[in-house]
This record gives structure tokens, sequence and C-alpha cells, in this order.
């Protein structure tokens, strides 16, 4: 077994919320493989048109909604970029990924540029983004799609806004019991990632 | 003169412990307890329980990064980046960068340079070593007898357990004996299916893990400001409840109640000074970490107490005409005999069904399956055994980031709980193996001037042996529960020290021509110098340690005192 694949198999031992590829990019070898360090350049990761690209594509995985279909104003639930997820993803990206990561990632958004991605319709995104997900599964390799995938899930579900439409948050639930489920009901969020 | 020998009644105390951490504390406060004024010395900076757990109360979207570690933090704490690497917690471990040190065989040193020590990063499970554990050297002819027998250590284990505080379920088993418990924590549903099912069809216990957290504090626990585990699981920021034990939460406060301590914080301990002619120890030489300044402090006892590296480190650096290699150590003994529990392996799978079921809280421990292999009947081809931590849980939204889909409806799915999933991780006893050992590098500094530490040592044969059980045994127990995707795993960035369970290199024993401690954990050739911390071990036995250790040291305060009352020391 190689490195990469030892990285991906502690996720799971130690209850990292991480997926497999956000362990073997934020992975010490990797980084120590790669020649160059960090960010390419001071200030942002990506430019504004990528930036746009990355709002899109996050809004996509996780769109604003409204709560079970009532029409009412007032009980949408926020997308990705109500709880700003491009910019999380620029801070993510700068800081916690290496190099092979954060090349990966630039590869693959420079790709949709290329490709006119904001230009396209909304059924066409969603084609487009269908067709690199069915791509990106065929190996376990880190990929643009779960880079884009796994910082999306965790800028939105960890944001207050995020927290707060999805999840019945318990930050002290001052006991632990075995219970039943309730139809439809929501996960419980503890807060002890960090 | 005058003046020399007021500053020298000013520095000088009935004893000096060295380290706040998980023994420091005990020691300090047994010694206090007893009547001593005691001398606490902490090579790190002052951590204060609570204020200072400055990340206990912030919720998930107050972290620039959520949690996770930037690439630089990663690489200066990369021996810890598996266990702990998150941003929550980050400030409780020493920067490895700051701090280095040689590994000819890679070696993760894992350390907390603060008040509290490692207290503050433990994982808490909380067992009592059995019988076997302190028969097994001798009886398999490896590294030297135990000095001391289970029973011996009986009264002091239930004497710590009371003030420590232990969740826990008494089963009555010989391999894993019980201990003064608290009220046990719960079992989700598929855990106990896994209990009743490896019960069954194995003939194997499983209990839940016996973790040192106040489920219902006692009055000596309410005394000392500690109180009720709120099920937050947020216990490696620090608990502003006191509710797990650690030095900060519960010794030292005791400690400090007696008003007969003093704790001087920033003082790297350089050597200990002997007197040469009397064959003790006078006291001890410090750096201060910051200012660099030299001091001395005196003592009729010391009790080393500064984590296995740092206390055996301390002997080695104590020379004089009468130890030549490092106080006490005739035998040549002095590092060696390195051990950790070797861990980062086990099974886990999926679980079907057990939809209705659920759980709320956040609970800070897990299942414990004690060992079974080379336990009554059972025989393999490699010695001692291993035991697993772990348990059931439903998957949260981060299971999305490899599931397929994306938009509303991928969305609604990820704010219920997920499927079922399953891990036992294992951890098993290393051996005692003289060649496994530290050494101080004749060459490389540190920024204090002190000899750089030389870590060489692996995991051996029967580590490896031992290594293919905990995986098929694992994924067998987890199949005979009829649970599904069962996938044994082994980790080969597993290492010496991941575990934070370093052990042995100044060893108890019998003789002082094979071991360095007596059974009283004294020098054997300095009888006022004590070590109390994983550097005694003789062997490592497959449960977590820090109650052994704990056990260790109230027995030696209690013998210390009384020797110095006949005016033995």
């Amino acid at each position: 077994m190689n490195r990469r694949e030892a990285v991906t198999q502690v996720a799971w031992i130690l209850g990292g919320v991480f997926s497999a590829p956000t362990l073997q990019a934020m992975s010490r070898w990797e980084q120590l493989a790669s020649t160059e360090t960090g960010s390419s350049k001071p200030g942002s990761f990506l430019t504004e048109t990528q930036h746009a690209i990355m709002g899109r594509v996050a809004e996509l995985i996780i769109p604003r909604t409204n709560a079970s279909g009532v029409d009412s104003p007032g009980v949408d639930s926020p997308g990705a970029l109500d709880v700003g997820v491009p910019d999380f993803m620029e801070v993510m990206l700068r800081d916690c990924y290496g190099k092979p990561a954060q090349d990966l990632f630039l590869t693959g958004v420079g790709e949709l540029e290329r490709k006119g991605f904001l230009t396209l319709s909304p059924d066409q995104q969603t084609a487009m983004l269908t067709q690199i997900e069915a791509d990106a599964q065929k190996n376990s390799n880190p990929s643009f799609w779960l880079i884009s995938k796994e910082l999306t899930l965790l800028g939105y579900f960890t944001s207050e806004m995020g927290i707060k439409a999805s999840f019945d948050y318990q930050p002290i639930p001052g006991r632990f019991e075995a219970i039943k489920i309730k139809p439809g009901q929501k996960d419980f969020m503890y807060g002890n990632q960090a | 003169m005058n003046l020399n020998l007021k500053a020298e009644k000013d520095q000088t105390y009935d004893a000096i412990v060295v380290g706040s951490g998980m023994t420091g504390g005990w020691a300090a406060k047994e010694l206090a307890e007893k009547g001593l004024r005691v001398l606490v010395l902490e090579r790190g900076y002052e951590l204060k329980h609570v204020e200072d757990y400055k990340t206990a109360f912030k919720d998930p979207w107050e972290f620039e990064h959520r949690g996770k570690i930037s690439i630089v933090a990663a690489e200066e704490h990369y021996a810890t980046m598996y266990f702990s690497a998150k941003e929550g917690s980050q400030y409780l471990y020493t920067n490895d960068k700051e701090n280095p040190y040689v590994q000819k065989r890679p070696f993760n040193w894992i350390r907390a340079y603060h008040t509290g020590g490692k207290s503050l990063l433990w994982g808490k499970h909380t067992y009592r070593w059995n019988q076997e554990d302190f028969l097994a050297n001798a009886k398999e002819g490896l590294g030297v007898d135990w000095p001391i027998r289970y029973d011996e250590l009986v009264p002091w284990y239930k004497y710590v357990e009371k003030f420590v505080g232990i969740s826990g379920q008494p089963e009555g088993l010989a391999v894993l004996p019980d201990s003064t418990f608290l009220p046990p924590m719960a079992m989700t549903a598929p855990e106990v299916h896994l209990k009743n099912s490896v019960a069954q069809k194995l003939n194997r216990p499983i209990t839940i893990g016996r973790v040192a957290h106040l489920t219902k504090p006692q009055p000596w626990h309410s005394a000392v400001g500690r109180a009720t585990c709120q099920f937050r699981n947020r216990c490696s920021r620090g608990c502003p409840f006191g509710a797990y034990f650690s030095s900060l939460a519960a010794t030292l406060p005791a400690a400090r109640q007696t008003n007969r301590v003093t704790l001087v914080h920033n003082a790297i301990v350089k050597e200990i000074i002997l007197d040469d002619k009397a064959q003790k120890a006078k006291g001890v030489r410090v750096i201060d970490q910051n200012t660099m300044e030299v001091r001395e402090f005196y003592a009729k006892v010391i009790f080393l107490n500064a984590g296995t590296i740092g206390s055996t480190s301390i002997l080695m650096n104590s020379k004089s005409a009468r130890f030549p290699n490092g106080l006490g150590n005739d035998s040549d003994q002095l590092g060696r005999n390195l051990m950790d529990h070797h861990l980062a392996i086990g099974a886990r799978g999926d679980i079907d069904g057990f939809d209705d079921d659920y759980f709320f809280g956040a609970r800070p421990g897990s299942l414990y399956i004690p060992r079974f292999r080379n336990w009554g009947n059972d025989k393999r081809g490699y010695l001692r055994g291993f035991g697993y931590q772990g348990g059931a849980t439903r998957a949260d939204w981060s299971r999305g980031a490899t599931e397929t889909g994306f938009g509303s409806d991928f969305k609604k799915k990820m704010t219920q709980p997920g499927p079922w999933k399953i891990n036992l991780s294992g951890f098993g006893e290393v051996l005692p193996n003289p060649n496994n050992r530290f050494t101080l590098s004749e060459d490389q500094k540190d920024k204090w001037g002190l000899p750089q530490v030389v870590f060489d040592a692996d995991f051996g044969e029967n580590e490896r042996a031992m290594r293919k059980d905990i995986m098929n045994d694992g994924a067998e127990m987890l199949e005979a529960a009829g649970f599904k995707n069962v996938v044994a795993y082994d980790n080969p960035v597993a290492h010496m020290g991941l575990g934070i369970h370093e052990m042995g290199t100044a060893r108890m024993g019998k003789d002082p021509k094979t071991s360095i401690l007596n059974k009283f954990n004294q020098v054997h050739t300095c009888k006022n110098v004590f070590v109390t911390d994983g550097s005694a071990m003789a062997s490592a036995s497959n449960v977590n340690p820090s109650l052994t250790y704990m056990a260790l040291t109230a027995r030696a305060a209690n013998h210390a005192v009384e020797q110095l009352k006949a005016r033995n020391l």
C-alpha cells in the first residue's frame, strides 16, 4: 500500500470528517514531494472569472431552496452563495491544500472557463457537472470535482446559516442516550469537529 | 558566603517535582497533602484551567478553516496530524519545528509543553493492568521481571480511581479487572448488537469504554471544581467543565489547596545536582526557556515526572564522577527498551438496518474489546495480545463528498442522519527490546544548548505477527454481527510514538545490574530520586497506561514520605 492509500484509511480510523481526497491533498508527503510551497500569489487564489465559476458550481451543488416546497417567503433555506462558499474555498485552497491539489483544482476550473461554463444554461451546467462527476468517480484519486464538492459541503454545513437551516444544533447536549428516530428528523450537529 | 547560604535556603523545598502533567500533578498532590513543601517545575508556559481553553466554546463557523489545519501547521505538527491536528486543539501541541529531535528510525514524539502536559491530550481510556501483565516478562524470559505484582498495586489503583472518576461497567473479567466506577456511558443500538453477536458466536466480551469522565460527580470531585460531562465531545480543546480528568482540572487544584505547592513555569531542568559522597541528589539546575537564566533549586527528594523521554533525558544528562554515563546508569539500561502501543490497524464496515435507531449527544468514549489472544486456552505464534477501541455511529453530511449527486434533493438528504458505520481500532502490546532505544546526540543541540534526543526504535517481528490477527479478528467480529463491506486495514504510517504511550527507558526491576529503578520507583543507586512516569515501565501491557502511572506515583509518594520520616533519605 502506498502513502496515499495509507492516509486515506486513517480518515476513517480517526473519525475525520474529510473525505479521502482532502486528506490526501493535505498530506505532508505530497507537500514535501513538490518543489514549491503554498499559494502562488498573494491575495486571491482565483481570478475573478474563476471565482464566479466556482460560485456557480457551489450553488449548483448546494442551491438556495424553499423549505419543503412551501412558497411562503422567509422560509428559504440558504444556498452556497448565501453563506460565502466561494471566498471560503479560496482560503482553504490557499492555506490547507498542497501544491498538487491546488494545481489539480486550477486545471479543473480552467477547463470550465475554456468551455464557457458561465454562458451555459442552468440545464447545460448541470449536465456538464454530472459528466464531470461521472468521470471523477471512475477512480479514487483526488479530482477537481471532489475538492470542489467537499469544500462546498464543508463551507456550507459548518457555516452559521447552513448549520441553523440544516441541523438540530446542540452545542451542549448534556447527556448521551440511544433514541429512536422520528420521521424526517434532522441530523443533530454538535459542533465538535474542530 | 552568608548571601549564598540565604539564597540556597530560599530555593530549598522538601520535594521537587519535575513536570506538571499526568504524573507530576499526582506527585505534587500526594507529597503536599502529606505535609511536604513542594516545588513543581514545568518546562513550558503557564496554561490556566478554563480561562486558557480559548477554543472550548467556539462554534464551527468561528474557525477560519472550520477545524482543518494549514499546510504549514501540518508540517510543523506532522507527528500529530493523524490524530489531533485540528484547528481547535492545535494550540495544546508542541511545535516540532521549534523543538527538533533526531530520528534514526521514524518516531512520532508528541509533546505538550505547558501546565498539565499531555493530560490535556489523552484519550481518557482508563484501565487497570491484570495479574498476567505483571508476570509476563518473568514467564517468557523477556526484559526483566517486574519487582511488583498486581495485588500490590490494587490499593493504589482503588485510591487513584476514586479521585480520578472513571465511567464504566463492572464485568468481573480477570483480563480487565474492574475499577471503582461512576455510571457507564450508553451504547448505540448496533453496538449492543455487536456485543451480543460476538458474545454468542465467538465468546468474547465487549464492554463500554472505561473513560475518565465524570458521569456522576462525587463530593470530592466537586471540591476541586469539577462538574458533570456535558457530552459535547470537544475534550481535545480542553474541558471548561473539568469533566474529564486532567492534571489542570483535578490534581493541581487539589495540590494548590494545601498551600504548600509552588509552581514555576518556563523552567527546563537541565540536570540533577549530585552529592557524590552521599550518593544522593541535592537539587536540580534549570534553564529559563525564555531568558536562558540558569537557577538551582534544592530538596530532600526529587520526583521526575517529565514524561518518559523527558525524565530519562534528565537522568542521562546528570553526570558526575560516580555516574559518568548518567544518573543511576550503572546497568547501561538508561534509554533502552523504549515501548509504545502499536495501532492504526483494525477493521471497519457498514451496517444495514437500524434505520430508526439514533442517539442524542456526542459521546467522548467508545466500545472496548479486552484482550482475548494468548489468554486462557488461546495460544498464538506470537507473544502477548491486543484490545480494540471503536464503535458505531451514523454518517453525517461529510459523506456527501464521495456520494453521487448534487442539487436540492442531495442537499436535503445531507441534513438527515446517514447510514450506520462501525470501526474497531486495535491497540497492541509492544515487547521490551534493548535495541529499541533513544540516546542523546553528541553534536546536535537544542536552543538551550541541551543535547537533542536521538530515536532509534521500531516495531519488531512479534508486533508484525500480532498485527495480522488484529486485522483478521476485527473483521471476523464485524462479520459475526452481520455487518457489510467489512474492510480490514493496516496503516503503514504507524510508527513508534504515534500511540503517545511512550514507556520504558528507565525500567523498574529487582536488580541494579539490569534495571534503573527499584520496586518503589527509586533510582537503585540514588534513593532520593524517584521516577514515576512511563519511563519506569518494565513492559507495556496492551491497555492504556495512564491509570497505572498514577497508581505507581501515589504509591511512590507515600513511600517517599515514609522514608523521609524514618530519616532514610
